[in-house]
């Protein structure tokens, strides 16, 4: 058991070490195109909360949130999502475009298992960390503009809530995108429609919000999760310690739906295949 | 007259095929709408939040502000222009599409106003006749707003498509992915049009440069109009202006790129 564990790590490892190699010369083939790709993915991920900065700014925060306490959304926002580009880079995380494209094949000849080659396929330590800064630059701003505690305890509740929140984003994904083995032209793209309004939504506080789209934005699409409840909870203003492992929970749980839904479109794909591989890794 | 409605034809047609190209896969297109009501319901609850008790701001009372939010989700489509100049680009199917008897333009736009019709029944009649349950008014300042507002938003669909071809023809040029510049053009977009936010909303300053940009004219001016916060006349000439500026350097940069596009795609 053990032993098959350590090989199974050392796949991996030797797998990241490959498509991580194989990033790296793509990314820096010329200072061009990694200055192009770098800036703009910066300048895309730091856009996609500049409405609620700029909005905060504005009001002087939102709701009952204080502009700082919006920063720290902000911030936390950017890197769960920025978090899983690094591992799941090249359509992983959009999983109903590879599904829909008819480019499971292509995973399924590879010589591991299908969570392996997913977990490594999409690894790129250079051309998907650009998220990570303008994330990490907000949040140590609004942690120092805060006055907050920081402890090795609130560090590990923040570490484990951000991956926590990044699960939640890429089984979302899942869960959707599974869809696109039932309906691979008309689902191709739900993975991204699905990330898409957890992108919009993500950097809104949702305090104002009705019990019933609260409630739903807590389980059909856990937006809330992605940044606004957990921030509560790091921030003090969930007072109950026990709410800083609702997230991880959460996280739980909608990773065993995700990949029931994942193995349920498998047992599908067994059955009836792709109609739209071409060999040449496109869809007809 | 049947020789002078034959050109027609082929535009109404090319538009009836994408309208119904919806529903011949599975109806799991619904999907899409669902999220999209999903997502005017939130930003319907956080401007309550934020605007309940402060009165007008820069001239947007709270019901202003909703209005602006109800209708660019009902008219997102129009007011964020896409056409399948993007896909035919990547997929290598425009060269096929320079095959055909219709004009580029005339192709992707007629394809693309076929889409809003279903869109248009599927997703924007059905919110509109909801706006009541969700108390917001889904009715113009005034009728001349009303009025204004489809010419505004035919001229904001003017700029919407010269800014599509500009960018697919960039996309060629700098031989980059089509994708890439897609991704950067979404991102941007959707703050510098006014879509999701109110310029009057954003700090002194900001909202001012914003307005002046052309991507303004595709969704803020038709939504100001609309809601009656905005010098309707001024709005107009501005989206009259980048209209005829942005076709001018679309045609232009079109022409160049054109020779590029033979090797492009998959």
């Amino acid at each position: 058991m053990a032993n098959g564990l350590a090989r199974a790590l050392l796949r991996i490892l030797q797998l990241w070490r490959l498509y991580g190699a194989m990033d790296v010369i793509w990314i820096a083939r010329d200072a061009k195109t990694f200055i192009t790709w770098y800036i703009t993915d910066i300048v895309v991920n730091g856009a996609a909360v500049t409405a609620t900065l700029l909005l905060a700014e504005r009001f002087s925060g939102i709701g009952p949130w204080a502009k700082s306490q919006v920063l720290f959304l902000l911030g936390y926002a950017v890197l769960a999502s920025g978090l899983l580009d690094p591992f799941c880079n090249y359509n992983v995380k959009y999983v109903s475009r590879r599904l829909g494209r008819g480019q499971l094949d292509h995973t399924l000849i590879q010589p591991q298992p299908i969570w392996m080659a997913l977990l490594t396929e999409g690894f790129s330590p250079l051309s998907g960390t650009a998220a990570l800064l303008p994330g990490l630059v907000l949040l140590v701003w609004a942690t120092h503009a805060l006055h907050l505690s920081v402890t090795p305890a609130w560090i590990a509740a923040l570490l484990l809530n951000l991956l926590a929140s990044a699960i939640i984003i890429l089984a979302f994904s899942y869960l959707w995108g599974s869809l696109a083995f039932w309906a691979p032209r008309s689902a191709e793209e739900i993975s991204s429609s699905a990330l898409r309004t957890l992108d919009q939504l993500k950097s809104f506080p949702l305090d104002g919000l009705g019990l019933g789209l609260l409630g739903g934005l807590l389980t059909v699409l856990p937006v809330g999760f992605v940044a606004w409840y957990p921030c509560r909870a790091l921030l003090g203003i969930e007072q109950s310690a026990y709410q800083l492992f609702t997230t991880p929970i959460a996280a739980a749980i909608i990773s065993a739906a995700a990949i029931l839904a994942f193995r349920g479109g498998l047992k599908q794909y067994a059955r009836t295949g792709s109609q739209r591989y071409l060999s040449f890794g496109h869809r007809r | 007259m049947a020789t002078m409605l034959a050109p027609l034809r082929r535009y109404t047609k090319t538009a009836a095929m994408a309208a119904t190209s919806y529903v011949g896969d599975s109806p799991l297109f619904l999907a899409d709408y669902l999220l999209r009501l999903v997502r005017v319901l939130v930003l319907l609850s956080i401007w309550r939040t934020i605007l309940t008790g402060r009165g007008t701001v820069s001239g947007m009372t709270l019901g202003a502000v909703l209005t602006y939010t109800l209708i660019g989700e009902a008219f997102a489509e129009q007011l964020s222009v896409r056409t399948e100049l993007g896909n035919a680009l990547w997929e290598g199917s425009v060269a096929t599409r320079f095959l055909q008897p219709m004009s580029m333009v005339g192709q992707f736009a007629s394809d693309m106003i076929g889409r809003w019709c279903f869109g248009l029944c599927a997703f924007s009649l059905p919110l509109l006749l909801l706006s009541r349950l969700l108390d917001v008014s889904p009715q113009p300042a005034s009728p001349a707003a009303g009025g204004w507002f489809i010419l505004s938003l035919i001229l904001g669909t003017s700029v919407g498509l010269a800014l599509e071809f500009i960018f697919a023809s960039l996309a060629v040029a700098l031989e980059q992915p089509i994708w890439f510049i897609d991704y950067v053009r979404r991102a941007v977009t959707t703050l510098l049009s006014g879509a999701l936010v109110p310029f009057a909303l954003l700090p002194e300053g900001i909202g001012v440069v914003f307005t002046w940009l052309p991507f303004a004219s595709t969704a803020s001016a038709p939504l100001r109009i609309y809601t009656g916060t905005g010098d309707a006349v001024r709005l107009l000439l501005v989206q009259v202006g980048w209209s005829i500026l942005l076709w001018a350097l679309a045609r232009w940069l079109w022409q160049v790129s054109r020779e590029k596009l033979v090797g492009f795609g998959g």
